[in-house]
């Protein structure tokens, strides 16, 4: 430290410039936003990540392609011309990999890096110490957890509808020679997948924000994201062979196969409808998120 | 100012601070002493609100720190060094705060000058240095040019330029009429920079009061006397509530007499002194003694006694250094 002495004018004009600041949301706001994207590894994580969904996405268009391709020679073999009905037809239905859902076929990827990075957003405040700097600018504590959310929701629903969008332009350019599917942006479905996936990337990353908060812990809130979103649906097969009806229908409420229905677009005999399935997520985030506010405002920092 | 009252917190069944009430005055630095696991950081952070206190209550300037319009502008704390995102450099850390206030970017570059950053600004403030750590804490808790400012061991990890400036920094912003509550295991620094002490001991105010009345209160009534007929000295001084040492050839240490009476009783004896020192306590030894004081309370009293203590204040000893 050079040895600056205190100069009084200095003092008295910096005194002014930090008179004109007051505590608001907006404000915060801004901080969060610098917050998020002052770490090196926020930005690459992000085109990664996109790169990934939509490098997925355009993989599973490619595969149905090459699946409808062998089954169109067959059929042509035997004379038969299929409708582009008829071919979706060989795909189960509720399966989510549907046409028209193809936006969202690269979504998974989106999905684990939001909540993970949702998770580290406020958890690595807890593991750096940073946290008791931003609570004393925000005394009252809840805002900041309303910021961090607005922000990873925005961010996630905008990287969601981008990389959604840029996988159906591919779809669009991998089916172009298959007119018995007659794709395009107004095919059923496609652009409500469009925007209902954004909705269900931002879902998961309150959930993963919510588990910071209750577990403090970086590894601890990143496992239960993922045991949340992908353990469960994975176990699902299994506590379907549970005797009883009971269980039959357990895992459908998980946030996992609950998010993905909210994807689709119709009713599926023995499925949720989509709009119970976006109501069953809800329930999810608030099951997380309301305890993490409470346990946030009354636990010690 | 800040003004707490029978604030108490346990953590379990440990008890950290156990029902203390101070007020911290502006317009002057107020030392806050203490050994390890004292209280000290406790009460600080309940001060800002980031530990409820389980009982009691502590207001800064007239309000619960949480209920203020603009917090940064009331109070700046250094709570902890590594207060501060490892990953993020200490200008975008600096803005990133600065922003929840509106507080102009201008302000952030000069709270880095002012605390000598400038040059480590866009570095990690996860590869700084202890110091540095605790020059960026101290660049955060100026941010918002508060009020009040709470520093928790501001000068520990930095180098003797940076412990003079951090001293001329409070003792400048207590003559502004800031309020200013600095803790610190450095009790020559506390001697040099507060006016004001609040020594705290396992978890209870022990004593409250201006530096130079703490010493004052400890210091016993010492000397040191040399003489070639110590021993008959010795004999001579002899008294209930004296006590003499012989420390070296031909050396007394006595304590219990004034400097006065020991030359008025060797004159009456005829005994030749070619030295009579009154010997000072220094703030240091007025803390140990007053910590001692905290921790002999502590394992001889039962729990009844010490029930009843928090009812009534503070028992024996330690009442008498309150003022």
């Amino acid at each position: 430290m050079s040895t600056q002495t205190v100069n009084p004018a200095h003092a008295a004009a910096s005194r002014r410039a930090a008179e004109t600041g007051h505590w608001s949301f907006v404000g915060l706001l801004r901080s969060e936003w610098i917050k998020f994207w002052s770490l090196r590894s926020t930005l690459w994580l992000l085109v990664c990540t996109a790169v990934a969904a939509v490098g997925v996405g355009a993989l599973t268009a490619w595969v149905r392609h090459t699946i409808f391709q062998q089954v169109l020679e067959q059929a042509t073999k035997h004379g038969a011309t299929p409708t582009g009905a008829q071919l979706e037809a060989t795909v189960p239905p509720g399966s989510g990999i549907e046409l028209y859902n193809m936006p969202n076929a690269g979504l998974q990827i989106a999905v684990l890096v939001l909540g993970s990075l949702a998770v580290l957003f406020l958890s690595s405040e807890y593991a750096t110490g940073m946290i008791r700097s931003t609570m004393s600018a925000t005394p009252t504590r809840l805002p900041v957890f309303g910021a961090k959310a607005l922000i990873l929701a925005v961010i996630g629903y905008v990287l969601a509808t981008v990389t959604g969008a840029i996988t159906f332009l591919i779809t669009l350019a991998i089916f172009s020679d298959m007119p018995e599917f007659n794709l395009s942006w107004n095919t059923g479905g496609v652009l409500q997948g469009v925007f209902t996936g954004g909705l269900f990337v931002a879902a998961v990353a309150i959930m993963g924000l919510s588990l910071a908060a209750l577990l403090k812990s970086s590894a601890g809130g990143v496992t239960v994201l993922i045991a949340l979103m992908f353990v469960l649906d994975f176990a699902g097969g299994f506590i379907k062979l549970i005797p009883g009806d009971f269980w039959k229908y357990v895992p459908d409420y998980f946030p996992g196969s609950a998010g993905g229905r909210f994807l689709a677009i119709g009713h599926v005999d023995g499925m949720l409808d989509p709009w119970i399935g976006g109501l069953v997520l809800l329930g999810w985030v608030l099951l997380l998120a309301v305890p993490a506010l409470i346990v946030l405002k009354k636990r010690d920092v | 100012m800040i003004q707490a009252e029978g604030l108490r917190k346990h953590y379990g069944p440990k008890t950290a601070v156990d029902g203390i009430s101070f007020t911290v005055q502006p317009g002057r630095v107020t030392g806050f002493l203490g050994p390890n696991g004292a209280g000290k950081s406790t009460t600080m952070r309940m001060i800002m609100g980031l530990d409820r206190p389980s009982a009691g209550h502590v207001t800064v300037n007239g309000k619960p720190f949480a209920q203020h319009k603009a917090p940064l502008r009331e109070v700046g704390a250094l709570l902890d060094a590594k207060a501060v995102h490892t990953g993020r450099s200490a200008y975008n850390h600096l803005r990133a705060i600065a922003a929840t206030h509106d507080i102009p970017v201008s302000r952030v570059h000069e709270v880095m000058a002012m605390t000598g950053l400038t040059e480590v600004a866009k570095k990690r403030a996860g590869g700084f240095s202890l110091g540095m750590g605790q020059r960026l804490g101290i660049a955060n808790a100026l941010l918002g040019d508060p009020q009040t400012l709470i520093l928790d061991e501001p000068v520990n990890g930095l180098d003797p330029e940076g412990v003079l400036w951090v001293r001329n920094l409070v003792r400048y912003l207590a003559g502004q009429g800031k309020t200013v509550f600095l803790s610190s295991h450095l009790m020559s620094e506390m001697a040099q920079t507060a006016d004001h002490l609040l020594v705290i001991g396992r978890g209870q105010l022990i004593a409250d009061m201006s530096v130079q009345n703490l010493i004052a209160s400890v210091q016993q009534k010492k000397a040191l006397v040399r003489t070639p007929q110590s021993a008959e000295l010795a004999a001579a001084l002899a008294a209930p509530g004296v006590s003499v040492t012989q420390s070296a050839h031909e050396t007394l240490e006595v304590a219990g007499l004034d400097t006065r009476s020991i030359a008025q009783i060797a004159l009456e004896r005829q005994i030749l002194l070619y030295e009579l020192t009154p010997q000072e306590a220094s703030l240091e030894q007025a803390y140990f003694e007053l910590t001692r004081g905290a921790a002999e309370y502590q394992s001889d009293f039962s729990m009844a006694t010490a029930t009843h203590s928090q009812a009534t204040g503070m028992p024996g000893q330690p009442q008498n250094y309150k003022n």
